[in-house]
């Protein structure tokens, strides 16, 4: 509301507890002042390499956990497509669970829960594990539905034709279901990337546990973190780049002009 | 020889083959008429094996469908083509052609290959080898989907209703491979709405009527005013088909 809008001219404005305390914040510029907005990123050309390390620890993690969880997504995918009762219970259950439980949750249970068992496991694999379990759940949605929506005729063609189970499911129902679950399957990818950086809670110092170190050795947490959005956001950006060529691939009959 | 003997088949209630008797020899072409529900694909999907018998027996060479270990081997010797073609639409049409006799009859893939690329140029479509299933018309998938079916050798074709998703002129290309197929010797169970060229191209003729084989005679016969036409279920429907 603008000053005085409105108001009978003369009378005293009245008191509004609301209006004047959050006038005085939004309108007084706190901390702009030029000097410390000042953006100076060469003062991390020191620190590109140990960032640098931290990048690609996080390239590695996400690359080995991708892996992981679209091949437990696979297995879970069957698994819920099957006719056996309890093996697609479990696999429900298992899907349910790891949707509903906070990540970071699921890793401190892995890494400070597990030692206590006397299971004992490294940061990298904690970190590696855990994603790929936790992606191995959305990653099993995105193919289940891919598998869901093949077209019964052709498992039928498939079927009198005498391809085994096995041969039927590699060269016919799963290269079809990637065909449309490839999107989602990247979707889980660059969340997989974005959940990574709280593996930096288990000491596995990938690109946001090595930025939280260099921000506090040079005090200069704003440098630190614009270049961890930008990196993040670039990681993140070719992914989905590479999940359009493949997808395109994948799908290059009705892409392919007719000659 | 596939031989279907009293077989029954339902759907919870409903009765769709009620003691079903059929043997088709080889070297014939017998076509399946019936109106529709009467049970003609549920036929054919009996004698692949994409459906359980509720009872009788149906054997293929001796190779009774109903017995797992059985049904690979009956399955080897009979190939089937689809009103909806259901070619697999991530693989070219050679590759729809080849899987099988690759994964299935381990044949070398080179010879696969050779072999493929003859039946597509024998059915007119030796140039579209790497088409994809969506980059070719109706006609040329069904003409795919017939060379797919051949590559396994098999003794005998099982047809249901392949020409009835295609407009008159693709039927008409479809129609003519299936013409030259029966002169050539193959061994077809057909199921169609084609009168004229079933009468055409087959030596026997069954009219199925819901879920029993009313009729069962030489094409000739089937045609008859003794023989198929005496019975007025079969003289209806042709006359209801022919003024269609
Ligand atoms: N999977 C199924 N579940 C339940 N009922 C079915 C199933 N398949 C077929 N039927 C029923 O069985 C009957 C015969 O079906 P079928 O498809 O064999 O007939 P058809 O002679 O091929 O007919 P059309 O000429 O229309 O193709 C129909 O009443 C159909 O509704
Ligand atoms: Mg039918």
């Amino acid at each position: 509301m603008l000053p005085g809008a409105g108001r009978p001219g003369g009378s005293p404005p009245p008191f509004d507890p609301l209006d004047s305390p959050v006038r005085s914040v939004t309108v007084k510029p706190v901390s702009l002042n030029g000097a410390r907005v000042r953006l100076d990123l060469t003062i991390l050309i020191p620190h590109l390499g140990f960032l640098a390390e931290g990048a690609l620890l996080t390239a590695e993690v996400c690359a080995l956990a991708l892996v992981g969880s679209v091949l437990l997504g696979m297995l879970v995918a069957i698994a819920r497509t099957s006719s056996n009762k309890w093996i697609g219970r479990l696999a429900f259950a298992y899907v349910d669970l790891f949707r509903n439980v906070p990540f970071i949750v699921q890793l401190f249970f892995f890494y400070y829960g597990l030692p206590e068992i006397g299971i004992y496991i490294d940061a990298f694999t904690t970190g590696v594990v855990a994603l790929s379990i936790s992606g191995g759940a959305y990653a099993s949605d995105a193919i289940r539905a891919g598998i869901l929506a093949i077209d019964n005729g052709i498992l039928e063609a498939a079927e009198v034709s005498g391809l085994s189970k096995r041969v039927t499911f590699t060269r016919i129902v799963l290269p079809i279901a990637l065909r449309t679950s490839v999107r989602p399957l990247g979707s889980v990818l660059i969340n997989m990337i974005l959940t990574s950086s709280i593996l930096s809670t288990i000491t596995l110092n990938e690109l946001t546990g090595q930025a939280k170190i260099v921000a506090s050795d040079t005090f200069r947490p704003f440098e630190v973190y614009v270049v961890l959005l930008v990196v993040y956001a670039a990681l993140t950006y070719l992914v989905s780049i590479g999940i359009s060529l493949l997808h395109r691939r994948l799908n290059r009959d009705l892409v392919e002009q007719v000659s | 020889m596939i031989k279907v003997e009293n077989v029954k088949k339902a759907f919870g209630p409903v009765t769709v083959l009620d003691g079903v008797n059929l043997v088709v020899n080889p070297g014939e072409v017998v076509s399946i008429l019936g109106s529709s529900g009467s049970g003609k694909s549920t036929l054919i999907r009996c004698i692949n094996g994409l459906e359980k018998l509720n009872a009788g027996r149906i054997t293929v060479d001796d190779f009774d469908v109903s017995k797992p270990k059985d049904l690979a081997e009956a399955r080897k010797r009979s190939g089937t083509v689809f009103q909806l073609f259901n070619l697999y639409p991530h693989m070219t049409a050679l590759q729809n052609i080849t899987l099988a006799p690759v994964e299935v009859l381990k044949r070398p893939r080179a010879e696969a290959e050779a072999e493929g690329r003859a039946l597509l140029a024998s059915v007119g479509l030796g140039d579209r080898a790497d088409a994809y299933s969506s980059q070719l018309s109706g006609g040329q998938r069904q003409r795919v989907g017939i060379c797919r079916a051949l590559a396994m050798k098999p003794r005998y074709l099982l047809l249901d209703e392949v020409t009835s998703a295609l407009d008159p002129e693709m039927t008409a290309e479809v129609l003519d491979i299936l013409a030259k197929l029966a002169a050539g010797g193959t061994t077809m169970v057909f199921v169609t709405h084609e009168i004229e060229f079933a009468r055409q191209i087959s030596s026997r003729i069954v009219f199925l009527e819901k879920g029993k084989l009313l009729v069962d005679l030489p094409t000739a016969e089937f045609f008859a005013e003794t023989g198929g036409l005496a019975q007025p279920r079969v003289a209806q429907f042709l006359s209801k088909m022919r003024k269609d």
